[in-house]
């Protein structure tokens, strides 16, 4: 086992607001983990942060031995996309999707690799495999679609490419429980070989017992278990 | 009869070269959110690119034709580099980008006449001196070849939009420029890919009417105004709505020409323009939802 | 030496006490200030970003606060000023809070003394581009206030400009009409033009507008150059009636044509003025480019504001065309040119869109490099467009939006580098030890925390020996500190030794804190004897204190 995600005193926030407070997390091949904390205490800026869409940030990200945290403090957005490049599936929280696409072209969308691009018809076809209700709605464009159905998308959108870290933010937000917690099932599909998977949620008791380890965000910082046992033990 | 006939064709390769342009400026704009106003460098440009190449390379008509194309594409990217990539992610970007796209097209302008004189400057033909009659109707290869090359072009570039992973990129940022970055699309680097495709379309357009027209420092801006112009009636960001657009003004030109004058063709136009507006403000095709808010 | 300090004796051991241990080795004294100075040092460099802005400031007295020059009829006085004190010595200071009308008054000053002070040599070529200046300054005023005022991103002013010129000429020319009929004819002219273009106005966003204007612009270039009637021939239409007699010497024609195209201006001052610093143009600040739904929510007519100024601007623009007929007898194509355009535009965006100063201190700029520095060449227009490049790359707003936004940028830094100084210090964010009510509590948690933070530097396995052999009695210093910051903690969760057996059960408990509750068993371990219990427990704080 490796570390795949390795955060080390990253502070990161937008303006005067200072939202993540020298945080540090470390996160193995292999492991699901559940981020789990009120509305306002920084997981979506978390996720912001690693993918370099705050305003500022400090602090070093290391994903798979790859340092991609960096100390700047304008154009949000600006190196996202080599960030996402080094292997980062982000299924963002509410609406970010393409209105105009097709469910199909929208699925191709997440696929940014040259060979997740190659063998996009048949990643479609898991996913499709995953998510039924999306295989009759194929053609049609994601802006018709109902909520649960373009989260559905989004989330396939972000299993198109072979990530190193999947990172969910509020899969279930605003959704039926029934379809919430089918969507965090499909997430629970996703093969975690040389990868691993962040989950963040409201709601715990929908996390409980499915991932490896759940920390906790309080204002900022993580609470409980920031580095799994076995990096403890490396440490000590 | 024939001679409608004649007019009609003749509306439909202004509409091929002026479309072009027009198509360009729409991409442009709903992809980049840049109102680029400085296709009229880039078609100059393009210009005397192919000149260039035909005076000092080589003189195969099609050679020169391609490197009229290249010299757009290199025009693009010049301005993407100087304008776009800057100023993109600043405040009042759109007003920002326009002007800056001004000036450039007046600094560039400037040194074309400075590097080759006001004297205008005339391109091969493309497509040699050949006629076809059909139905009694004589057509030139002249302008058989400028309807079938800037169809090529067209559907080259839709085409293009349309399957490959650059298109998907360009379209899907398009809708949504914040959500397009989370998938790893980058901006400024789809904006190089964007501006090269439309200044490629700049350049056939600039190459094919240099070769009936004359080519000068300044001859650019005619085809630019008339380019926005039909983007405007196809409501920007809408290639089909461009394509549509370019046919009707080519009509109008035509039949204006035919039983006004040619001094009322504008008149007629802005006035088919402005009543178009009046009742859909997105023009013909118009975008169906909200545009992109810059 | 270094030996002999990490042993500690027992100072009581020559009185022969007992208990504590007589000699134990034990880690090198460790300054507990150091944790202090550090904690409150900043780490962080501090960069010199500050916000002290330099303000002059004239004396003042407290008795003369309220005495002060008015406008003569009118309340209003001359600047705006405002009586503050000096907050370190408490004098009576008075500030300026506009001064702007200081740098207007000498602005206009000089415009007005400059024909006697120019250098006679080329006294004719600059009073020429002075009068060019004056009429171009006017023409962006008024597009300063269709674009900056009523927010129409119009292209076709110079159109306007250019229709009424070309009608008043034609009319001058062939129904002999006098010089001052042409700027009154052309506010006709002008109005009628601006109807018509304001209509598509009503119903296009802002940058669909700008292009159609554009192709109007071009529309009334060709209608103008091609017709007969308007001179394609000569190249402009010339012949109007003039208001600069021809019998004058050519130096006093160049005094009046020079101000009369400074009345024009300060006339354009005057309605810039009065549309955008009155009701109109404050129902338009309420209105600004995004919030136009909200102003209309909130009883703001927005649209008909928007119109009105839109047609008072074309009034206005047909006014200069009559004028600009008159003054120079006529009137070339040019005026019509894409060139004629992108100069306007490099004009007000150099000097910043929006703002009356903006649109004449550009327009200054730009003349002086287009009209005076002709020696240049087509060079000048290069310079030009690089200008205007440099200041949409790195200006928000123009030269007049410089300090606006280095003051935001300074205050980004600030608040950035502020931030960032906010350190892991305290047991408590900032944002929670807002939330607390006794403030004692935040700084108790501080120190507490610096305490341990020292104490864990005094763990060792000395200590923890030194402990093991002897738990009672005289200890070395660093496992005296330890024991004292143990007994002083609060009474919940305190480990407490129960007996169970006297000299063979002993285990480890933990007081509730709250009377009444009893305490509750840790573990289930049974130490043998009491000083093996203080060990346990000892350990065991040891723990929680190198966990906490």
């Amino acid at each position: 086992m490796s570390k795949i995600l390795e955060i080390k005193g990253l502070s990161a926030g937008y303006g005067s607001l200072r939202v993540i407070h020298d945080l540090d997390l470390i996160i193995e091949t292999g492991e699901r983990v559940g981020i789990v904390g009120l509305n306002g205490h920084g997981k979506t800026t978390l996720f912001y942060a690693i993918a370099g869409l705050t305003h500022w940030q400090r602090g070093s990200i290391i994903i798979d031995g790859k340092q991609i945290g960096r100390t700047r403090s304008q154009g949000p957005g600006r190196y996202t996309h080599l960030v996402v490049k080094e292997g980062l599936a982000i299924m963002p929280q509410g609406d970010e999707i393409f209105h105009g696409l097709t469910v199909e072209e929208h699925l191709d969308s997440g696929a940014f690799t040259p060979e997740s691009w190659k063998n996009r018809k048949q990643k479609r076809e898991e996913i499709l495999e995953i998510f039924e209700p999306l295989k009759k709605l194929i053609h049609t464009p994601v802006g018709r679609l109902s909520g649960g159905e373009r989260r559905m998308v989004s989330i396939g959108r972000g299993m198109m490419s072979e990530a190193k870290v999947y990172m969910a933010d509020e899969p279930t937000l605003g959704l039926a429980p029934k379809i919430g917690k089918g969507l965090l099932e499909a997430l629970l599909k996703i093969d975690l070989k040389n990868s691993a998977m962040i989950i963040a949620e409201q709601n715990v008791a929908l996390l409980e017992g499915k991932v490896d380890r759940i920390i906790g965000m309080h204002a900022g910082k993580l609470k409980g278990e920031a580095s799994s046992s076995l990096s403890m033990g490396l440490k000590n | 009869m024939n001679d409608i006939v004649f007019l009609l064709i003749n509306g439909i390769t202004v509409a091929c070269i002026y479309g072009l342009v027009a198509v360009a400026v729409s991409i442009t704009w709903s992809a980049l959110g840049l109102l680029n106003l400085s296709y009229g460098f880039i078609f100059s440009f393009a210009g005397y690119g192919a000149w260039l190449a035909e005076r000092h390379l080589w003189g195969e008509p099609i050679f020169v034709l391609f490197m009229g194309i290249a010299a757009g594409v290199v025009g693009g990217v010049l301005v993407c580099l100087l304008v776009f990539i800057p100023v993109h992610d600043k405040p009042n970007f759109t007003i920002r980008g326009m002007i800056g796209t001004l000036a450039v097209s007046l600094i560039g302008g400037q040194i074309l006449l400075q590097s080759f004189g006001p004297k205008a400057k005339l391109l091969p033909e493309f497509f040699g001196y050949s006629k076809i009659k059909i139905l009694d109707v004589t057509l030139t290869a002249d302008k058989i070849g400028v309807i079938i090359s800037s169809i090529i072009m067209l559907t080259l570039v839709v085409k293009w939009m349309k399957s490959s992973r650059r298109g998907l990129e360009i379209r899907a940022m398009m809708m949504n420029p914040h959500a397009a970055s989370i998938v790893g699309i980058g901006v400024r680097k789809t904006g190089i890919y964007v501006m090269a495709v439309t200044g490629a379309m700049t350049g056939l357009s600039a190459a094919l009417l240099s070769q009936t027209y004359y080519l000068s420092p300044f001859s650019g801006l005619t085809p630019m105004i008339k380019g926005v112009s039909i983007a405007l009636l196809g409501g920007l960001g809408s290639v089909r709505g461009a394509v549509i657009a370019a046919i009707i003004l080519g009509f109008n030109e035509a039949l204006t020409t035919k039983f006004i004058g040619g001094r009322y063709v504008l008149i007629t136009q802005f006035t088919l323009i402005i009543i178009v507006l009046i009742f859909r403000p997105r023009g013909i095709a118009g975008i169906l939802d909200k545009a992109r808010e810059a | 030496m270094t030996k002999k300090k990490n042993t500690w004796k027992n100072p009581l051991a020559i009185w022969g006490a007992k208990g504590g241990n007589y000699e134990v080795p034990t880690p090198p004294y460790k300054d507990p200030h150091d944790i202090w100075k550090k904690t409150n040092s900043y780490k962080v460099p501090i960069k010199k970003i500050g916000r002290f802005h330099y303000e002059y400031k004239s004396s003042n007295h407290g008795n003369k606060i309220w005495n002060r020059l008015r406008w003569w009829p009118t309340r209003r006085t001359i600047l705006w000023t405002k009586g503050v004190y000096n907050r370190k010595s408490l004098k009576a200071e008075k500030i300026r809070k506009d001064k702007r009308p200081i740098f207007w008054f000498f602005g206009l000053l000089f415009l007005a003394i400059a024909p006697f002070i120019l250098p006679e040599g080329n006294k004719t070529a600059l009073l020429t581009a002075g009068g060019i200046f004056g009429i171009y300054a006017s023409i962006n005023l008024c597009w300063t206030l269709i674009i900056g005022t009523a927010g129409i991103f119009s292209l076709a002013t110079y159109a306007i400009v250019g229709i009424s010129a070309f009608f008043t000429c034609w009319l001058s020319i062939n129904l002999g009409l006098p010089w001052w009929t042409l700027p009154l004819i052309g506010m006709f002219i002008g109005l009628g033009f601006g109807i018509i273009i304001a209509l598509p106005a009503l119903r296009l966003d802002g940058f669909y507008y700008g292009l159609l204007t554009l192709g109007l612009n071009e529309l009334c270039r060709v209608f103008i150059t091609t017709s007969k009637a308007f001179g394609s021939a000569s190249g402009g239409l010339f012949g109007a009636d003039t208001f600069i007699n021809q019998d004058w010497t050519p130096m006093t024609q160049t005094y009046a044509s020079y101000y009369s195209a400074f009345l024009l201006l300060i006339a354009a001052l005057f309605l810039f003025r009065f549309v955008d610093g009155k009701r109109i143009g404050r129902i338009l600040k309420l209105a600004p480019e995004k919030k136009e739904s909200f102003a209309e929510a909130s009883g703001v007519d927005y649209k008909r504001a928007r119109v009105t100024v839109f047609l008072i601007s074309s009034v206005a623009l047909g006014f200069i065309g009559g004028f600009y007929a008159a003054y120079y007898r006529g009137v070339a194509f040019n005026l019509f040119d894409f060139h004629t355009v992108v100069m306007g535009l490099a004009m007000i965006t150099i000097g910043g869109i929006g703002r009356s100063e903006g649109a004449v201190v550009g327009t200054l700029i730009i003349v002086i490099l287009d009209r005076v520095l002709i020696e240049l060449g087509p060079m000048r227009y290069i310079i030009i467009g690089v200008l205007m490049m440099f200041t949409i790359l790195f200006l928000r707003n123009g030269l007049f939006g410089i300090r606006k936004q280095f003051k935001e940028w300074r205050n980004k830094k600030k608040n950035e580098v502020r931030s960032t100084r906010v350190e892991r210090g305290g047991e408590m964010l900032p944002e929670q030890s807002t939330e607390m009510d006794n403030k004692d509590e935040v700084y108790r948690k501080r120190y507490d925390k610096m305490q341990r933070e020292f104490l864990k530097t005094l763990i060792c396995n000395e200590i923890i020996e030194e402990h093991k052999n002897k738990p009672l009695g005289q200890h070395s210093e660093a496992l005296e500190r330890v024991l004292y910051y143990f007994r002083r903690a609060a009474m919940n969760d305190k480990y407490v030794v129960k007996c169970e057996e006297p000299f063979k059960k002993y285990k480890i408990m933990a007081l509730s804190g709250v009377r009444g509750r009893s305490p509750r068993l840790v573990e289930d371990k049974v130490y043998p004897s009491v000083t093996d219990a203080y060990h346990g427990l000892f350990l065991r704080r040891v723990q929680d204190l190198m966990e906490a």
